[in-house]
C-alpha cells in the first residue's frame, strides 16, 4: 500500500506542477495547449545544465529559466500579436519538443538519452520505502495549498480569476487582464519548469528525446477535469498517475501475457474519460478562452 | 480582391517572423543559420528531383488538410488529424492482408473505402462527445493521436508483423505491387487523381452546398445557424466525419502508395503539419493547394538534411512550429484574419 502511494506520487509530481502552471493559466482566461512544450524544455535544461555545470540546483534553476521565458513568449504572441491560443499553444509545444531534440543533438552529436550526475535531493535510504521520494514531492502538497490560499484568500488571486472570467468587468475595477495573464503565465513558467526538471532530475535523472510522451496534455487535461481548482486538479492528477501505475503493475503480474499497447493507452483513455465526466457534470466546455471572448 | 491579398501578406509576414524566430535558435544551438535554411531551400526545392519529392509529400498533406479546413471552418479544432491518418493506414493494411486474392483495382478501391471508414471512426468519438456533451474536442483528438500511435504499434508487431522483418521498427508485409496506387517516389496518376478529386470535392462542398455554406456561418455564428432552423449537431458531426475521412484517405494513399507496407510510428509530424496548412491558407481551398506544395518542400527537406547536409531533421519540426505559434496573429492587419471561431 505504501509503495503504492510512493510510485503514485512520483509518479504524479512532475505533473501536478505542470498542472499547476496550466491551472494559473486557466483562471486568467488563457487556455493553455503549451504545458507539454514547458515540460519537455524543463526536462531538458534541468539534465543538460546539471551535466556540464555540475550543480543540481543550476539544472533547476535553468530549467526554470527556459520554461519562464517561453511562457514570456507564449504571452507574446496571445495578447500583443492577438494570435488563436489554441494554436499558438501547439506551436509552443512543438517548439519545446523539437527545440530539444535539436539541442541535445547540437551538444552531444547524436540522440541518445542523457544522464545527469546527480539528481534532485531524495530522503535517502534511511527513510526505507519513502526514501525515494525528493525534495520537490514533499514540497509539492505546500505548492498546491499555498496556490490554494493564493487563489481564494489575496487580491492577486480574485482579480486573477475576475480576469479569466469577465475581462470587461475585471477592467473597470482597474485591473488590467493582459498584465494579470503575463503574472500568471510566468508564475505557471516557474511551476512547469520544476515539473520538468522533477520528470528528468527526479528520478532516473536521465533526459531522453520526447520523454513527457503526453504528460503536458495530460496536466491540461487535469486542469478541466479538476474545474481550475488546485485541489481538483492534483487529484485528477493523481487518477491519471494511479491508473498508469495500476497498468504497470498489471504488465509486472502478467508479464508477457499483458497486453502492452493496450496498458500504455490507459493514462489517454482515462484523461478523456476525464474531461468527459467534467463535461457531463458542469455543461459543455465550449471554448473558453477569454481571449477569444474579449475581442 | 484587396482584403485577399492583405490575408496572403499577412500570412507571409508571420512566415518570416517564425523563420527569424527560427534563424535566432539554431545560433543560440551552434548551428549556421545560413548554412540551415540554404541547405533547406536546397533540399525543399533546388535539389536534384526535390520537385518530385515536394508533390509525394504535398499530395497526402493536401488530402488531409483539405478535411482540417472543413472541420476548423465549421468552428471545430479537430486536431486529430495524426491519428485519424493511422487508423486509415490501419484500414488499407487490413484490407491488403484479408484479401490477397482478389484483382489488384478492386483491393485498391475497398482498402481506400475502408482507410476513409477507420479515418471517420477515429474522428466520430471525439465529435460524437463533443456535440452530446460538449467534451473538448481539442483534447480528446490528441488523446486519439496517442493512443491510434499505440494501435498502430500493436498491429504492426502483431497480426500484420512482417516475420521477415528487423530492427527495431516493425512493419507488415510489403504490400503486392499490383495492390500498390504508386511505386517508392509516390508520385503517379492515380495520386494525382485521387488529390485533384478531393480538391474539388472540398470546393464544392464548402461553396457550393447548403452544408459548407451553413457549416461555414455556424462556425462564426452558432446561434444564428440554429435560428435559421438548421441542425448544427448534424453539421457538427459531418464536419468531423469528413475530417476524419480525408486523413484516413491519406493514410491509405500513404500504405498503397510512396511506403508500400504499414510501419509502425510513420510521418509522424503529418497530422500537425495538415492542420498548420490549412491555417496558413487562411482555411480557403486554392490556398491550401499552394500552401501544401510549399510544406510538402519542407517534409522533403527533413529528409534531406540529414543525409546530404548533415543537419538535424528536428530543424524542420522547428520550423513548422514556429509558424504555428504566429500563423493566427491577428495583430496586423487589425480586421483579419486568424481561425474564426
Amino acid at each position: 500500500m505504501i509503495s503504492l502511494v510512493v510510485a503514485v506520487l512520483r509518479e504524479a509530481t512532475p505533473m501536478i506542477y505542470v498542472a499547476m502552471a496550466g491551472m494559473l493559466a486557466q483562471r486568467a482566461g488563457v487556455w493553455n495547449l503549451g504545458l507539454e512544450g514547458l515540460m519537455i524544455t524543463g526536462a531538458c535544461a534541468g539534465v543538460v545544465i546539471t551535466e556540464r555545470v555540475g550543480s543540481v540546483l543550476a539544472g533547476v534553476a535553468g530549467a526554470v529559466l527556459f520554461s519562464v521565458l517561453l511562457s514570456v513568449l507564449l504571452w507574446v504572441v496571445i495578447e500583443k500579436l492577438r494570435a488563436n491560443p489554441i494554436i499558438a499553444g501547439l506551436g509552443l509545444t512543438g517548439l519545446g519538443l523539437s527545440g530539444t531534440d535539436l539541442a541535445i543533438q547540437a551538444i552531444y552529436g547524436s540522440e541518445a538519452a542523457v544522464t545527469a550526475p546527480a539528481g534532485i535531493p531524495t530522503l535517502g535510504p534511511a527513510y526505507g520505502i519513502l526514501g525515494v521520494l525528493d525534495v520537490l514531492v514533499l514540497l509539492m502538497p505546500f505548492t498546491v495549498l499555498a496556490l490554494w490560499v493564493l487563489l481564494r484568500r489575496t487580491r492577486f488571486g480574485l482579480r486573477l480569476a475576475a480576469c479569466g472570467e469577465h475581462p470587461f468587468a475585471a477592467r473597470s475595477v482597474g485591473a488590467d487582464p493582459g498584465r494579470m495573464r503575463l503574472l500568471a503565465l510566468v508564475l505557471g513558467g516557474v511551476l512547469a519548469g520544476l515539473g520538468g526538471a522533477d520528470l528528468s532530475l527526479g528520478g532516473l535523472q536521465i533526459f531522453s528525446i520526447n520523454m513527457t510522451a503526453g504528460r503536458g496534455f495530460m496536466a491540461f487535461a487535469a486542469v478541466i477535469f479538476g474545474a481550475a481548482h488546485p485541489l481538483g486538479t492534483t487529484l485528477a492528477v493523481l487518477f491519471f498517475s494511479l491508473v498508469e501505475y495500476l497498468g504497470i503493475k498489471a504488465q509486472l503480474v502478467f508479464g508477457e501475457n499483458a497486453p502492452r499497447d493496450f496498458i500504455l493507452m490507459l493514462p489517454y483513455l482515462a484523461t478523456v474519460l476525464g474531461i468527459w465526466i467534467s463535461a457531463r457534470l458542469r455543461g459543455g466546455a465550449v471554448v473558453n478562452s477569454a481571449e477569444l471572448r474579449d475581442s | 480582391m484587396k482584403a485577399a491579398s492583405l490575408t496572403v501578406l499577412r500570412a507571409i509576414a508571420f512566415v518570416l517572423l517564425a523563420l527569424i524566430l527560427c534563424g535566432v535558435i539554431f545560433e543560440a544551438a551552434g548551428f549556421s543559420a545560413l548554412d540551415m535554411f540554404s541547405s533547406i531551400l536546397g533540399g525543399a526545392f533546388l535539389a536534384d528531383g526535390a520537385l518530385i519529392q515536394d508533390l509525394r509529400w504535398a499530395c497526402p498533406l493536401f488530402v488531409s488538410a483539405a478535411g482540417v479546413l472543413v472541420a476548423f471552418r465549421c468552428g471545430y479544432f479537430n486536431v486529430g488529424t495524426q491519428g485519424q491518418f493511422y487508423l486509415g493506414a490501419i484500414g488499407a493494411a487490413v484490407v491488403v492482408a484479408l484479401l490477397p486474392g482478389l484483382p489488384g483495382p478492386l483491393v485498391i478501391l475497398l482498402a481506400l473505402l475502408l482507410g476513409i471508414a477507420f479515418g471517420a471512426l477515429w474522428a466520430f468519438w471525439p465529435g460524437w462527445l463533443r456535440i452530446r456533451s460538449g467534451t473538448d474536442e481539442v483534447i480528446t483528438t490528441l488523446m486519439g493521436n496517442f493512443i491510434a500511435g499505440l494501435l498502430l504499434i500493436w498491429i504492426t508487431s502483431g497480426w500484420l508483423k512482417d516475420p521477415a522483418g528487423s530492427g527495431q521498427v516493425t512493419a507488415s508485409r510489403p504490400v503486392p505491387a499490383a495492390m500498390r496506387i504508386s511505386d517508392s517516389s509516390g508520385v503517379s496518376p492515380t495520386i494525382l487523381g485521387i488529390t485533384l478529386l478531393v480538391a474539388i470535392g472540398i470546393w464544392v462542398l464548402m461553396n457550393r452546398t447548403a452544408f459548407g455554406v451553413l457549416g461555414s456561418l455556424a462556425g462564426r455564428n452558432p446561434v444564428m445557424v440554429t435560428w435559421q432552423g438548421a441542425r448544427l449537431s448534424r453539421l457538427g458531426l459531418g464536419a468531423f466525419l469528413i475530417s476524419g475521412g480525408t486523413a484516413g484517405l491519406a493514410g491509405a494513399m500513404e500504405v498503397l502508395g510512396p511506403d508500400g507496407r504499414l510501419v509502425s510510428g510513420f510521418s509522424p509530424e503529418h497530422g500537425f503539419t495538415a492542420v498548420l496548412i490549412a491555417l496558413v491558407a487562411n482555411l480557403s481551398v486554392s490556398g491550401t493547394v499552394i500552401v501544401a506544395l510549399f510544406f510538402g518542400g519542407l517534409a522533403s527537406a527533413s529528409l534531406f538534411l540529414p543525409v546530404i547536409a548533415g543537419l538535424p531533421a528536428a530543424a524542420i519540426d522547428m520550423v513548422n512550429a514556429a509558424i504555428a505559434l504566429f500563423i493566427t496573429a491577428r495583430a496586423w492587419p487589425r480586421r483579419l484574419g486568424g481561425v474564426r471561431r
